[in-house]
């Protein structure tokens, strides 16, 4: 992180990487995209996904009614800018968001005129989620119910992963889910039977939630291209649970077919949550709430039942702070202090950490280099273990500088290197050469060729690339025949 | 921060944290300060050393974790807001009637740079605690003293080593006290001599503005050439305020610089300490007419000096070469009276003389001379309507239930602090913001 | 991760004002309505640009400031019924504002003299919220500090009255309190003069200072200068405000100065720090 923004200096904005939907939206598409576009939420919600001068770009345009020549925009950006500047027009013409014009900018007409309607409100698409009235009779569930519940579904399918692997026997996640994990690559089953954890996978369980909830998103949605569903559908249903309120109850009345089966698979992953599978309401818990926002889509297992506000809205960016706490303690001397009780965050630490003691809300372990060896060969990377143990370092462990001991992240890094000794490389042996000068001259004609990997003049052989046997082979061959 | 002493006397609590300092204010009273009988180093003095608390050392050996109290849920919320406490009662204890204060000060910082401050009792040396110490009190000092200059002296090897200029620009000082290299500390200290130095730096002051001397002094030992003595009447005469704090012990002739020319002294526990004893020199010294030789009633400093408002150029201005630095620029300030073009401001016009401020800065003096006028802390709930709920300032929501944890003087159990003028409720934040901060109650404008 | 940023808006709703302003004798009357919807859609632009971003409405009324919206705050009283077609922060913004503005109008009730808008506290108590939300304080216990939740905080104001001159060491004092908590403060001049303190207040806390000169475009406007996080406006040029008259005005007569005396040590107790004497 440090290197690339030392890197980057001569652009003044942080560059952040753009949103994974993004990319997978640039691919459809011109009809497709201008059909989710007439769904203000989805407006809504593509526009949150975007980076910050793109956002600040289409505000600008949005109340304009005619379209403001290019040059006019660009005078408004300051040459240190201009990169920035230009590879935001780029992906929103990607988009279709802004069309491709050399003279004129101005928005979709359609993404504009859903997108007004999205801040001002109005209109009759009822893309924000019929709610539904108050229920006398059955309560509906309350946030904490819905934070359980989303942990729980999110967790099976985590610790379903995580202890594959290992051959204990955790609850197994749904048919459904099974599915997808498979096609995803993330889980596979070569050896007949039980499904195993694949090296994707195990550095799937090392990203924020944030991410594993987005990579599986992606993954259903090209699952739902295949299956022939309709992808406008699919996505602004998405769209749609992103912008509804957390602990309210929506009608399933409005959905049309695909999203009603979509409402199912969703259930699964603990997106929305329903009484009953036939139930006539749903309400989207905090995985689906905050899909495009950037704060914690799960509650941490600690303040599960804690105080948390309940207007889910507005405090979310306040209590936010009690989900990010981090847990881990890295000392300089490899051992690692765990306060969880979680056995979804003890098994993802056992990956790479051998275990010493636990208590009912801590574990002990030290970073070996067996254990990280382990990890190291099932795939995941040095740098993900770095950033893992980064981004759940304990509040106390924020106050130092560097936050991870250097000693440690380095000999991590080095264990790493240390399997990177062999280099394997295919290619010919040339043995067996009848003369000193023989094996010397064919050597040097190699050489010239840059061919050679490895040499021995006392045993007169040498290996060559692939590539350069051909040539190596002719060459001995024309030598052997004219002589 | 020394711990509690003593609960029944929270006069005495609030002193404890600089002992000295306390009994430093009653020698300048006059030096007869018979009044306070709580003041413990005057005891000390009194009566023999042989009592039980003979060596202030020994005095501050409490076992302070004691004095921190876990409530009942293991919180140290307690002692916590018994901390905030003292900060009102210090506010409250400040005198409400007008002080004169200085407003143009002109300050030399005296850096002890002698080889005794590489001992390592602060981390990570002394040497780099008052480097770092002197970057933050410089920064905070222009804050607060808009017009005032500082200029930085070293004292080494036997000498006193002008290191920085007198300017009135914070980066100018805070540059030459970043080049570590050029510091480094080595041989005796010689307060004389980097008193003399500094002295001869401020002998051309009009009279109107402050001069003072704050020496960092780490060592034990001065190496001077003549009678420091001299010099101290010297600077008597001058009417120079010199201010010591010590890193090490007390010395006898710090003290008296101290104790004859009106300043503060203080000798540092620890690092925290050190930086409150620091930081305690921000504010602008109130002026005493005592040392003034006029009688009570005169006003023999209220001079009117002439000040030029300048005009600035905005960047869009052709360029053109200032009068300091000779460099081709678009922004700038024209002095009001030969029009030459300076950099920065506040300055003296490197032509005519006449010195620059603008408007801005003038006003950041304002708040020392209007404070707001100390919260009152609601103690009882009755007879109060329920209309308030919610801070004035911040809207945070008043607790409902009284905290049962702080019992102190000057705390709301209720976290409510009200003002006197406008009778709105501010929670303990925002008081202390108030009053440390913005210096203007959200309620009443003022 | 780009990190959320923090919005306080004060509003300037002294009634004369907007009735002036509203005249059809201008050249671009804008009525109070017109401004508030216009506003709306502002503010719910600034929610739009990210789910973190947080907001809080001040009114500037004659004689007291209020609160009229904050994001962390709860609404349980009257929480709108939902529909289908707006987003649930969008609506909760416009009907609180709304509903809370005309209360505080229904308030005021007949006066014979209007006492000046109470800016100072609006601005101070703005301050007082990003002290608030910037430092989270040790009496809520178990939220863990998160330095990176409120992020580059700021504050706009949306001002029609003109200066006061009684407000000017309260207004300095805010300034530089907010410089000190390193918070911008743009200032929107929507009808009136120019104001000298409000000019000074953007230039010191790097913000910008527009006058509104067609006040029908007033939305544009809000969105192309105001909008932007400070991390953009690196990279987008936002239009500042040059001409700041830097000059202080006497305190006997009121006159603007190039050169005066002040007064070295001043006694506050005689209530004026500077005794300036015009030139000549």
């Amino acid at each position: 992180m440090p290197v690339q923004s030392l890197q980057n200096t001569d652009v003044i904005v942080p560059q952040h990487a753009p949103h994974p939907l993004l990319p997978f939206l640039q691919s459809q598409s011109q009809t497709t995209l201008t059909r989710l576009y007439q769904r203000p939420s989805s407006c809504l919600s593509i526009f949150r996904l975007l980076g910050p001068i793109e956002r600040q770009l289409i505000m600008n345009l949005l109340w304009l009614e005619s379209a403001l020549s290019v040059a006019t925009m660009s005078a408004w950006v300051l040459p240190e800018g201009k990169n920035a500047y230009d590879s935001a027009l780029t992906v929103m013409t990607g988009l279709h968001i802004a069309p491709n014009s050399t003279v004129k900018l101005a928005l979709n007409p359609t993404f504009k005129s859903s997108l007004r309607q999205a801040i001002t409100g109005g209109g009759n698409t009822g893309s924000f989620g019929v709610p539904t009235d108050k229920d006398g009779k059955r309560q509906s569930a309350n946030i904490e119910n819905l934070d359980a519940y989303a942990l729980e579904r999110w967790e099976t399918i985590l610790h379903y992963m995580v202890s594959s692997g290992q051959g204990q026997n955790p609850t197994k996640p749904s048919q459904g889910v099974l599915y997808l994990l498979q096609r995803s690559g993330l889980m596979n089953n070569a050896h007949g039977a039980a499904l195993q954890i694949t090296s994707s996978g195990f550095q799937f369980l090392l990203h924020s939630p944030h991410d594993q909830l987005w990579n599986l998103l992606l993954q259903y949605l090209h699952m739902a291209e295949e299956r022939q569903m309709d992808l406008v559908e699919v996505l602004s249903f998405l769209f749609m649970l992103s912008t509804m309120d957390l602990g309210r109850e929506y009608s399933t009345e409005p959905l049309s077919e695909t999203q009603k089966a979509m409402l199912e698979d969703l259930r699964d992953y603990g997106l929305v949550w329903q009484r009953k599978t036939s139930s006539k309401r749903f309400s989207p818990t905090r995985l689906a709430t905050t899909l495009t926002s950037s704060s914690p889509p799960l509650p941490s297992s600690h303040s599960t039942g804690g105080s948390r506000t309940a207007d889910g809205t507005g405090a979310v960016a306040l209590s936010s702070g009690a989900a990010q706490q981090g847990f881990i303690v890295l000392e300089t001397n490899y051992r690692i202090y765990a306060y969880t009780d979680n056995p979804l965050q003890t098994a993802v630490l056992n990956l790479f950490i051998t275990m010493k003691y636990r208590f009912p809300n801590l574990v002990v372990g030290m970073l070996t280099r067996e254990s990280v060896r382990k990890a190291l060969g099932n795939g995941i990377s040095a740098d993900q273990i770095i950033s893992y143990l980064t981004t759940h370092a304990h509040p106390q462990m924020r106050k130092n500088n560097p936050l991870l001991p250097v000693t440690v992240q380095d000999q991590i890094r080095l264990w790493e290197l240390e399997r990177n000794r062999l280099k394997s490389a295919e290619g010919y042996l040339y043995k067996d050469f009848a003369s000193q000068a023989d094996y010397e001259y064919v050597l040097a004609y190699a050489k010239q060729l840059d061919v050679v990997l490895w040499e021995n003049a006392a045993k007169r052989c040498f290996f060559g690339t692939l590539e350069g046997h051909a040539n190596v082979r002719g060459f001995i061959e024309r030598r052997t025949g004219s002589v | 921060m020394a711990p509690r002493n003593r609960d029944d006397n929270f006069m005495d609590v609030d002193s404890d944290s600089d002992i000295s300092m306390l009994g430093d204010v009653e020698h300048r009273g006059k030096g007869k300060g018979k009044g306070k009988t709580t003041d413990k180093r005057k005891k000390d003095k009194g009566k023999a050393k042989a009592k039980e608390q003979a060596y202030t050392w020994e005095a501050s050996y409490t076992r302070s974790w004691d004095t921190v109290q876990e409530d009942e849920a293991g919180s140290l919320q307690g002692a916590v807001e018994d901390l905030m406490a003292r900060g009102r009662r210090r506010r409250l204890l400040a005198p409400a009637a007008a002080i004169r204060r200085a407003i143009i000060r002109h300050l030399v910082l005296l850096l002890d740079l002698s080889a005794a401050m590489m001992d390592r009792d602060m981390r990570p040396t002394r040497f780099d605690l008052m480097l770092q110490y002197a970057k933050e009190f410089v920064v905070e000092w222009f804050d607060q003293n808009p017009l005032g200059q500082i200029g930085v002296v070293g004292m080494r090897a036997g000498i006193g080593e002008r290191i920085g200029e007198m300017s009135g620009n914070p980066q100018d000082v805070l540059k030459c006290l970043s080049d570590r290299t050029r510091l480094e500390p080595t041989g005796e200290p010689s307060l004389q001599n980097a008193i003399e130095m500094a002295r001869s730096s401020m002998s051309h002051l009009p009279t109107h503005s402050s001069r003072e001397i704050l020496i960092i002094f780490g060592s034990l030992t001065t190496c001077d050439p003549g009678n420091i003595h001299d010099t101290l009447d010297a600077c008597v005469k001058n009417k120079i305020r010199i201010s010591v704090v010590a890193l090490a012990a007390e010395m006898k002739i710090s003290r008296d610089l101290c104790d004859k020319t009106g300043g503060q002294f203080g000798v540092a526990m620890n690092e925290g300490h050190f930086k409150d004893i620091l930081f305690e020199l921000v504010p602008p010294p109130a002026q005493r007419a005592v040392v003034r030789a006029g009688g009570p009633g005169a006003n023999p400093a209220a001079d009117l000096m002439m000040m030029g408002f300048p005009t600035r150029l905005p960047d869009s201005s052709p360029p053109s070469l200032c009068a300091c630095h000779s460099d081709m620029k678009n922004e700038g300030f024209l002095c009001p009276r030969c029009m030459a073009k300076v950099c920065d401001v506040p300055t003296d016009c490197d032509i005519c003389g006449l010195m620059i401020v603008s408007s801005p800065h003038l006003a950041r003096s304002y708040h020392h001379l209007f404070p707001v006028k100390p919260y009152e802390a609601v103690t009882s709930m009755e007879g109060e309507s329920e209309s308030t709920v919610a801070c004035h300032a911040c809207a945070r929501m008043f607790s409902t239930s009284a905290s049962t944890a702080a019992t102190s003087e000057g705390i709301s159990p209720w976290g409510r602090y009200r003002c006197p003028d406008c009778h709105n409720d501010f929670c303990t934040e925002c008081d202390v913001f108030v009053h440390d901060v913005i210096h203007c109650c959200p309620g009443c404008g003022k | 991760m780009e990190k959320a940023s923090h919005l306080s808006v004060i509003v300037d709703l002294s009634p004369t004002q907007w009735h002036l302003s509203a005249q059809t004798s201008n050249q671009y009357p804008l009525s109070i309505e017109t401004f508030l919807s216009q506003l709306l859609a502002f503010l719910n632009a600034h929610i739009a640009s990210k789910h973190e971003n947080s907001l809080v409405v001040f009114g500037a009324l004659p004689g007291k400031s209020v609160l009229l919206y904050s994001s962390t705050e709860l609404l349980s009283d009257d929480a709108p019924s939902l529909d289908a077609n707006s987003y649930l922060p969008f609506k909760l913004v416009d009907s609180t504002v709304v509903q809370r503005i005309m209360n505080e109008f229904d308030a005021i009730g007949e006066l014979e003299e209007e006492p000046p808008c109470a800016l100072v506290g609006a601005v101070t108590k703005a301050l007082c919220y990003i002290n608030r939300i910037t430092h989270p304080s040790s009496t809520m216990p178990g939220v863990a500090e998160d330095p990176s939740i409120v992020h580059d905080p700021r504050i706009l104001i949306l001002s029609v009255s003109p200066d006061l001159s009684s407000s000017y060491i309260p207004i300095m004092n805010a300034i530089f309190s907010a410089q000190k908590l390193k918070v911008t403060i743009d200032v929107c001049k929507v009808y009136g003069p120019d104001t000298v303190f409000l000019q000074q207040a953007a230039h010191l806390t790097n913000g910008s200072y527009i006058y509104l000169e067609r006040r029908d475009a007033l939305l544009q406007y809000l969105i192309m200068s105001f909008l932007s996080p400070t991390s953009i406006r690196k990279i987008l040029a936002v239009p500042k405000q040059d001409k700041i008259d830097f000059r202080a005005a006497c305190f006997c007569h009121k006159n603007i100065v190039d050169i005066g005396f002040v007064c070295s040590v001043c006694l506050s107790s005689t209530h004026y720090l500077y005794c300036f004497v015009t030139k000549f």
